[in-house]
């Protein structure tokens, strides 16, 4: 009997939640949405798909698998979908679900993992009884190999009483900042819209992406929400980030923990991003801003 | 017809952290607060009864997860407090030392063991997408699901249509427009609305209205597994803090240059 069941929408999500699952030995993947399920076959498992892509209809399939199943663990990514259909499968069977966990360790009874906690300023250890369901930080784990075994690939179907009546796509900047190598990184001490063109100019020079604090994003909407970076944003892990005119509230602070080297350009010098950089210049962006541009320019291109 | 029901924690203030001396949070020390998304989860229950439903009325329930319940009794009240003041007419506590720390099974329990004791019939309960201390975002699914309600999460926008619900779903992709049948569980996000802070007289008001303290022993069918407090450990990130100074802009950019370079993130 399988101990896991895995669930998920893309193959890389898959992969990674697979490989906390097959701690406990074998596992069935519930896929939803449009995946390749004959792909997802080859890592050996039975693989149960429904079309749809709803939280609804994902919860009523992934109840269905658990009904006949009965795994010790649910293993997926955090997303807000599945936060949505697999609070619903917790909530059924008052089972702990956990979200954005790392460093997880199941043994036959338990699961052992650790989290972000209290809006990033904190990480809790944390323990729960299986059986259990966990929602994987995306990219702290490695992907599970594919196997030599094909699984059987088994369709469902659900009729969600939610009834969707449009979809429509965000407006995307063309952006992937959680993968970007280099970022700089605008917040609300810029003064209009037009203004952002000086660090638009600075990361081009950098051959760095756009990223911004909420406020630009989700008040003001001056850039899209694939910018924004922090505990409702994306959590983002570039060699270089460079945060211009963001106070370094712990929201906006908790998606940058894994960037290695942090640098504020900040006019007020008890603003507390200064505490959580590596590297700080007290300095008006408007004047400063233009005059890095152009020594970067100097120096790189040169 | 119409009435609402909205959740409001009083959860852990992170901008107040406290660590001890081995760099343990603090849990004793640490004040609570109305979670930030549920401020805007009881201003939107204002503004649909005021434009739907008038003279129906908003209950809020919040159920203590941290204590001791004597501990933070006033951190509670005040939390609550606020939720009176922008417009709620009753409030519910659940207060009680056994469901200390609290987590989100038995939280969820007990608001649907307090809807059917109280015999409250909403036609839409109100939630925030997640509370600012465990930001985990599943209290509202466990509530629908065992309540056998639809459930819209992480809505920017809600209206209403007749016995239905049109809800604007925010998700890391796209906007999905969907409806509901009423009753519904709906979560909202913060983009939804700009909390208004109450009015002078609307905090005179609330101390008035009535606040219903409810026991464990009162209530039927609050699962309370037994959970030990998580070790929590105040994260420092080693940042190295450095500030640089030049003489000239250009001397603070080649020497902020010279460092990134030393650092080998980039190639100046
Ligand atoms: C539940 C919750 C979730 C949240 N999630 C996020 C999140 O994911 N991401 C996020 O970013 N925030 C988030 N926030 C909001 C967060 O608390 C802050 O409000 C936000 O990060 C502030 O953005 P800011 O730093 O751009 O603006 P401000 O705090 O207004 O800071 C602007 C800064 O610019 C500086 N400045 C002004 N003029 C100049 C100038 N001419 N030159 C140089 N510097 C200047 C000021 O000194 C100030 O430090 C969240 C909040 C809550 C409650």
């Amino acid at each position: 009997m399988p101990t896991s069941m895995v669930v998920g929408s893309s193959e890389d999500d898959i992969a990674e939640a697979l490989t906390v699952a097959r701690q406990l030995g074998d596992a069935v993947i519930v896929a939803y949405g449009n995946v390749n399920t004959g792909s997802l076959a080859e890592y050996g498992h039975k693989v149960y798909h429904v079309k749809a892509d709803d939280p609804e209809s994902v919860f009523l399939a992934v109840k269905q698998v658990y009904d006949e199943v009965k795994p010790s663990l649910v293993v997926a990514p955090t997303n807000k979908n599945l936060k949505d259909a697999l609070s619903r499968l917790s909530g059924l069977y008052d089972l702990p679900m956990a979200t954005e966990v790392f460093n997880v360790k199941v043994s036959g009874s338990s699961a052992s993992y650790t989290r972000g906690f209290l809006s990033g300023r904190a990480l809790e250890d944390d323990q729960v009884p299986l059986p259990a369901v966990l929602l994987i930080a995306a990219r702290k784990v490695p992907r599970a190999q594919k196997s030599q075994a094909k699984g059987e690939v088994v369709e469902l179907q659900a009729s969600p009483a939610v009834k969707i009546i449009e979809r429509r796509p965000k407006e995307r900047g063309g952006v992937n900042i959680e993968t970007a190598e280099l970022i700089v990184s605008v917040g609300r001490g810029f003064r209009s819209k037009e203004d952002l063109k000086l660090a638009f100019e600075l990361a081009e020079a950098l051959g760095a992406q756009i990223g911004c604090s909420r406020p630009i994003a989700a008040d003001l909407k001056w850039l899209g929400e694939d910018h924004w970076v922090g505990l409702s944003g994306h959590k983002v892990a570039p060699r270089l980030y460079v945060a211009i005119g963001i106070s370094g509230a712990p929201q906006h602070l908790a998606g940058i923990t894994d960037a290695k080297v942090v640098v504020a350009i900040n006019n007020d010098k008890s603003a507390p991003i200064f505490k959580n950089c590596d590297y700080g210049v007290v300095a008006d962006l408007y004047q400063f801003v233009p005059v890095l541009t152009k020594r970067v320019k100097e120096r790189l291109h040169r | 017809m119409g009435d609402i029901v909205v959740l409001l924690k009083p959860a852990l203030n992170p901008e107040m952290i406290r660590g001890t001396q081995d760099g343990s949070v603090d849990f004793d020390y640490m004040p609570l607060k109305l979670s930030d998304i549920d401020r805007n989860a009881v201003e939107e229950a204002v503004m649909l009864r005021d434009q739907y439903f008038k003279g129906s009325k908003i209950y809020s329930i919040s159920v203590v997860t941290w204590g001791p319940a004597s501990k933070r009794d006033k951190d509670v009240k005040m939390a609550v407090q606020e939720g009176l003041a922008k417009g709620v007419d009753e409030a519910y506590i659940v207060e009680d030392d056994s469901i200390v720390p609290g987590d989100p099974v038995t939280t969820a329990s007990a608001i649907v063991a307090v809807i059917r004791k109280f015999g409250l019939k909403p036609d839409l309960i109100l939630a925030g997408e997640a509370t600012i201390d465990g930001f985990s975002g599943q209290v509202a699914g466990r509530v629908a699901v065992k309540l056998g309600l639809p459930y819209v999460s992480f809505a920017r926008k809600v209206e209403l249509k007749g016995n239905s619900i049109v809800a604007e779903r925010d998700v890391e992709d796209y906007v999905e427009v969907v409806e509901a049948p009423l009753p519904a569980v709906v979560s909202v996000t913060r983009e939804i609305n700009a909390p208004r802070p109450p009015t002078l007289v609307q905090i005179r008001m609330a101390s008035r209205k009535p606040q219903h303290m409810v026991k464990l022993s009162d209530l039927e069918g609050v699962v309370t597994p037994k959970r030990r407090l998580a070790a929590a450990r105040v994260l420092a990130v080693k940042r190295k803090q450095m500030i640089i100074e030049g003489k000239t802009p250009e001397e603070t950019a080649d020497k902020l240059l010279d460092a990134l370079a030393s650092e080998g993130v980039i190639k100046a």
